[in-house]
């Protein structure tokens, strides 16, 4: 087997900045297999120059593939780490790659979406708006800023554990505390979201002594209740569109 | 409801027009294509460009509701993706041009301010849906390039995998910048000096918008999430903030 020192800061360098752009060249056929194609490529240019070996390299790995963006470092990692040990000599057989690279792609595709998507992401936005709401415009871009050094800094460690775990990658997918994550973000971003309302409300008491009193207030109680009354999952742009309309109704009704 | 401000054709200054498309191009890499810090969301995009025209709560007044109203989009593989970043960038850009000022909205001191607020950010929505054609035109163009590499797998090459996935990188840049410099064209040409001739009434509907979208967002949120899950949760910070409010004057 290969040493984690195998993995030098070099090559760990420029794998994590093309990882970051995944999903530049994400198409409707095979997703992000071009991004990951992309980032694997520092492994490959290092090895003696051999226009089958890359070949055969990129054919490997031109298949779909998909994944969650900021846990694909963990894969990448690990895919590093079984290409570096195939090259070595030990037994890794081509299927056991295929296989490493879609049923890791599913599993952190599953759990990153829970964790970032439905998770971080709202509470993250939750946050901002909340100092936003107190005027503190450069505060919110600040709050924005300091996460963004945070997941960065994850995908970097990430890079690094993958090619240290290689296939005992498991063992960190089965560990309680994504869950734990993924339970905790979910209950901050609803305490956020009850503060940003708290806030809301607070802001449109004052604003109604200018605008029409009780008609802000009916806006402000079918602004809430719009979608949980549609209870489909509208775009925003499309919710905005239905507000105006209402916006709009009541400007006649006045 | 008081007089609306007058907003002659504004000419946008083509340095300020080219800086905040360069940004527009900058922040939609990070929508999707490069890293995704999130700082191409509404709200930290609008700042950063009201930065770039000098009056960054101009960025906060639209940003804010857009932000709140656009929660529940996701820009994640097959999902449905507007093009909000550009929107943004272009119409804080086009009404830092035109000198508008929303301090006055954010402290709802005048309704014809707030009425402005709302025709932005109507202009921002209808934006923002037409960018999502430009983006779905991008994704097939990767379509098309990414079937190209099947040389590759002929010949071996590693120069054309490699730019391929660069080209796909410069389109992504190239479509915020040229959206966002049509855009910004379009509104301070047309779109802001329109909202002079307005109906009064339309203006007084328009001025209740940047109420609604707010509620929207947090409607969205607790229909997601579940109601009767997370009651307690929402109710607690809510109370606690409307306090923190009332008695610490902290909004």
């Amino acid at each position: 087997m290969t040493a984690h020192g195998g993995f030098d800061r070099k090559l760990r360098l420029r794998i994590f900045f093309r990882s970051l752009s995944l999903q530049a060249s994400w198409n409707h056929q095979r997703m992000q297999n071009l991004g990951l194609l992309f980032s694997l490529l520092p492994w490959l240019q290092r090895q003696p120059a051999d226009p089958n070996q890359n070949r055969l390299f990129c054919r490997r790995y031109f298949e779909f593939f998909n994944t969650n963006p900021y846990l694909a470092n963990f894969l990448i990692g690990g895919l590093v780490r079984l290409e570096d040990d195939r090259r070595a000599g030990v037994d890794v057989p081509l299927d056991l790659i295929a296989t490493y690279r879609d049923s890791l792609g599913r599993t952190l595709a599953s759990l990153g979406d829970q964790l970032f998507w439905l998770g971080l992401r709202p509470a993250l936005i939750m946050a901002v708006c909340l100092v936003a709401l107190t005027g503190h415009a450069l505060g919110s871009v600040l709050v924005i800023l300091a996460f963004a050094v945070m997941q960065l800094a994850v995908r970097w460690a990430a890079l690094g554990w993958g090619y240290a775990l290689g296939r005992d990658i498991l063992r960190l997918l089965r560990h309680p505390a994504w869950h734990r994550a993924i339970r905790a973000s979910k209950k901050i971003a609803m305490t956020l979201t009850g503060m940003v309302a708290g806030t809301y409300v607070a802001k449109v008491q004052d604003f109604s002594g200018v605008l029409a009193g009780d008609l802000v207030w009916v806006g402000v109680i079918l602004g809430i209740g719009l979608p949980l009354l549609i209870r489909k999952r509208l775009p925003g742009e499309i919710m905005l569109l239905a507000a105006t309309a209402l916006a709009l109704a009541a400007g006649f009704a006045i | 409801m008081d007089a609306a401000p007058a907003l002659l054709l504004a000419d946008p200054g083509w340095l300020q027009l080219g800086l905040v498309s360069l940004l527009a191009g900058l922040l939609c890499l990070d929508e999707t294509a490069v890293a995704q810090t999130w700082v191409s969301q509404p709200l930290p995009a609008g700042v950063l460009t009201g930065l770039l025209v000098g009056d960054p709560v101009l960025g906060l007044a639209v940003g804010l509701p857009l932000q709140l109203v656009m929660i529940g989009n996701l820009p994640v593989g097959q999902s449905f993706t507007g093009d909000s970043t550009t929107a943004v960038v272009a119409v804080v850009g086009a009404a830092g041009a035109a000198g508008v000022s929303l301090a006055p909205a954010l402290q709802g001191q005048t309704p014809a301010a707030q009425g402005l607020l709302g025709w932005l950010l109507l202009a921002a929505g209808l934006l923002s849906l037409a960018g999502h054609r430009i983006i779905q035109a991008e994704r097939s163009a990767h379509d098309v390039w990414m079937l190209q590499g099947r040389l590759t797998l002929r010949d071996g090459s590693l120069r054309r995998m490699e730019f391929m996935h660069l080209r796909c990188l410069g389109l992504t840049f190239l479509r915020g910048f040229a959206a966002c410099l049509l855009f910004t064209v379009v509104l301070t040409s047309w779109w802001l000096p329109a909202f002079s001739s307005l109906d009064p009434r339309l203006r007084t509907g328009l001025s209740l918008l940047p109420l609604l979208l707010p509620g929207i967002g947090i409607g969205t949120m607790v229909e997601r999430f579940g109601w009767r899950r997370n009651w307690s949760w929402v109710a607690g910070g809510a109370l606690a903030a409307f306090l923190l409010a009332r008695v610490g004057g902290w909004a």
